[in-house]
């Protein structure tokens, strides 16, 4: 016991004094979890946008079918609706900019809710004309000219006032980049609009949303665990077997050897090190992200036991690759070779969703996947659904790699 | 199986190493003494550091068998580790730390060791004790590798070449350490190519030529047996081709035996210092421009009695 306590201090001790161990381990993954977590944590853009509503009463204020369409502006997420007043002349303003105040401006006209009340009782007569039409065979005689009565009134009502749909009409600057966005932005609150004034509160089709990712979850909190995972298979992956193959190379693992230090102490020694650098480093991580991005989490007991068992998996086969290859360079390489894709296919730079739906079935193969799947439950969501699967996986591999390294490294016969 | 504290703690019977073909270690027996330094001298690739590395458990016997301090070195392998320290030849440790924190991993890997600060004063590093293994000079970084064998207080110490790439003034430093060690009961195997380095410290030696030992006793005795008491080495000048003149060839006649390193040296070696006194008064009269010189014969000589041939400094034949 004296002997794996000293040893693991000795290797904490090598490896906090070694830069690039330490840049690698703790502040690249600090750096990546800034960026992405920064970069992705915007959410949707917001464009701001001008509204001038003409269509007002005597007393000034604007008429409920205006105000009604103002309010649907105003419940779009993507708009910054900002009132402009009714008395500013526009129609000769050559600066929408200079005269508003705005880049963009969408002026309601006067008379809108009369025309759109008008336009409307068009449509439905329309509709009601259309179904007396198709329903006029199944009648009597008496039924049919009662209903030719009321056709042709309607004809002549429908016909009558102003035709045609009402006109808003968007201001826009020459160089507004974001011009194309914010018309598609006003296609779909008018089109939501005019089916509420025509009233058809039933439409024959529906379309079906489906919403899919981390719901809820804030891109620190996606990134956060898939930089932990990242963090500790960098170290176990990359770093271990780059210093064990360095050690290897100089004789200071031969020296160990020759001491009554057994093989598995040493193994053990680089497992429970880089399990106490994968506690600690997350411990960091947690803290800048509450710094940083006010994210509060307190890991608990399962969190840590699961940080600590990706930690000894991947260590330990960080550990069977250092005791297969004797070149630093080439041990970082092979490491680099297993970590690097598994990274990029599990998501833990993107998520899984934005990836082709085959790679997401490959995904679902890789431990890492799991691994920070379960960790974002366990950390963020405060759940453990699908978290005893990993755990089990995790212990696996652990057994295995743990077995591997003991066969593969060698404690006799250097050469 | 445990053992008691033998007059011979190394015992050594018929060990054999072989890498496929090639036989590192051919059929080797020997002893090694209690509180004496053993020097095992040959060239490189004799097989020294597989030898010593077979002692340390680092390797694997092909047949044969050997015991450390009554301990056979497979079967009771931890317990043989557990009291020998080991200098290897190409000795490295934990870089960024320092003299004394390497020291102390060391003394936490054995049952019964020396207090870090008894090994720092006795090896004089107390200065250095705080400074980074890789920021000491060659000489420091040796001194530590033997404080770090040293610490677990070991009854045999293996130093595998433990001067090679040093200045004169650290060999001569680490020389004076490794002097002292019998005395404070350390048994200490000493493997090296150094000739002056055996005859500085080793009280017995074995040459070891191509796997096999061909010679084991004393220094002293070696050069009894093998090298005479004196001898004259007589330097060619570049015009004489072939050395066979008059001075070549009194050497002959006069000398127990000569040899020829290369075509412009000879050596004539000498049973008693009056023989060896006169001829080289009479070289010097026949011609006084030859570089003739009348020395005692060593190790080197004994080497090249023994393998028929001399070592350059970097331990190669030649």
């Amino acid at each position: 016991m004296k002997r794996l306590a000293s040893l693991t201090t000795t290797l904490l001790r090598d490896w906090f004094r070694n830069r690039e161990a330490v840049f690698f381990a703790l502040v690249f993954p600090l750096i990546l979890l800034l960026i992405f977590s920064t970069v992705f944590a915007g959410g949707a853009a917001e464009f701001d946008l001008g509204v001038q509503n003409n269509d007002v009463n005597e007393t000034g204020a604007p008429t409920p079918l205006s105000a009604t369409f103002v309010d649907a502006l105003e419940r779009a997420e993507p708009l910054n609706v900002a009132h402009i007043d009714s008395d500013q002349d526009l129609s000769n303003a050559d600066q929408i900019a200079e005269a508003t105040g705005h880049q963009r401006v969408l002026v309601i006209p006067n008379g809108f809710a009369d025309r759109v009340r008008a336009q409307s009782g068009r449509v439905r007569m329309a509709v009601i004309r259309d179904t007396i039409t198709r329903t006029r065979g199944n009648l009597t005689d008496d039924q049919q000219t009662a209903l030719d009565q009321l056709q042709a009134n309607m004809t002549a009502q429908a016909g009558s006032g102003d035709s045609g749909s009402v006109e808003v009409t968007l201001l826009l600057t020459p160089d507004d980049d974001a011009a194309g966005a914010v018309e598609s932005i006003l296609d779909s609150v008018v089109g939501t609009f005019n089916d509420r004034s025509i009233g058809v509160e039933e439409p024959t089709t529906r379309i079906q949303t489906e919403e899919r990712g981390a719901e809820g979850i804030s891109a620190v909190g996606y990134f956060l665990p898939a930089f932990i995972v990242a963090m500790i298979l960098i170290n176990g992956v990359m770093t271990v077997p780059s210093a064990v193959a360095s050690f290897k190379r100089d004789g200071t693992l031969k020296r160990l050897a020759a001491t009554p230090l057994r093989k598995h102490e040493w193994i053990l020694a680089n497992v429970i090190q880089q399990s106490i650098l994968a506690v600690g480093i997350t411990g960091v991580m947690l803290v800048v992200a509450w710094a940083v991005f006010g994210v509060r989490v307190v890991p608990g007991p399962l969190s840590i036991a699961l940080i600590v068992l990706g930690a000894i998996a991947f260590t330990a086969l960080g550990m069977m690759i250092g005791g297969i290859i004797r070149d630093s360079g080439s041990a970082i390489s092979l490491g680099g070779a297993i970590a690097l894709p598994l990274m990029f296919i599990s998501g833990i730079f993107w998520e899984l969703d934005l990836m082709p739906t085959k790679l997401q079935q490959v995904a679902e193969f890789s431990p890492v996947t799991h691994y920070h799947r379960s960790l974002r439950q366990l950390l963020i969501l405060d759940s453990t659904a699908g978290v005893a699967g990993t755990f089990g996986l995790l212990l696996g591999l652990a057994v295995i790699f743990f077995v591997g390294a003991l066969f593969v490294t060698r404690w006799q016969e250097f050469d | 199986m445990a053992g008691d504290t033998p007059h011979s703690v190394v015992q050594v019977s018929n060990l054999q190493k072989k890498y496929g073909s090639t036989t590192a270690v051919d059929d080797v027996s020997f002893e090694i003494h209690t509180d004496e330094i053993f020097g095992l001298l040959g060239p490189n690739g004799a097989g020294k550091t597989t030898l010593v590395e077979l002692l340390q458990g680092l390797r694997t016997p092909t047949a044969g068998a050997a015991t450390v301090l009554g301990y056979d070195i497979q079967d009771d392998l931890y317990a043989v580790k557990d009291r020998i320290g080991v200098v290897p030849q190409s000795f490295h440790t934990f870089e960024r730390l320092s003299v004394r924190e390497n020291i102390a991993l060391m003394r936490d890997l054995y049952s019964d060791p020396l207090a870090v600060e008894t090994v720092l004063d006795r090896l004089d590093l107390d200065d250095y004790a705080d400074t980074a293994f890789g920021s000491l000079s060659g000489g420091f970084q040796r001194r530590t590798g033997i404080a770090m064998a040293l610490v677990s207080d070991p009854d045999v110490l293996f130093l595998d070449e433990p001067t090679t790439g040093l200045d004169p003034a650290a060999r001569r430093g680490t020389w004076q350490q490794i002097d002292q060690l019998p005395a404070l009961g350390t048994t200490v195997v000493l493997t090296t190519h150094y000739m002056d380095e055996i005859e500085a410290l080793a009280d017995r030696v074995a040459l070891m030529v191509d796997g096999g030992i061909r010679a084991i006793d004393t220094v002293a005795a070696l050069v009894e047996r093998y090298a005479g008491t004196v001898k004259i080495n007589v330097t060619l000048p570049k015009s004489t081709a072939d050395g066979d003149d008059q001075i070549m060839t009194t050497l002959r006649q006069r000398a127990r035996e000569t040899h020829q390193p290369d075509s412009q040296e000879m050596v004539g070696i000498f049973d008693d210092q009056q023989t060896a006194q006169k001829t080289f008064s009479d070289l010097h009269g026949i011609d006084p421009n030859y570089s003739i010189e009348l020395v005692s014969a060593g190790m080197e000589d004994v080497f090249l009695e023994v393998a028929g041939s001399t070592l350059d400094t970097a331990g190669n034949r030649r």
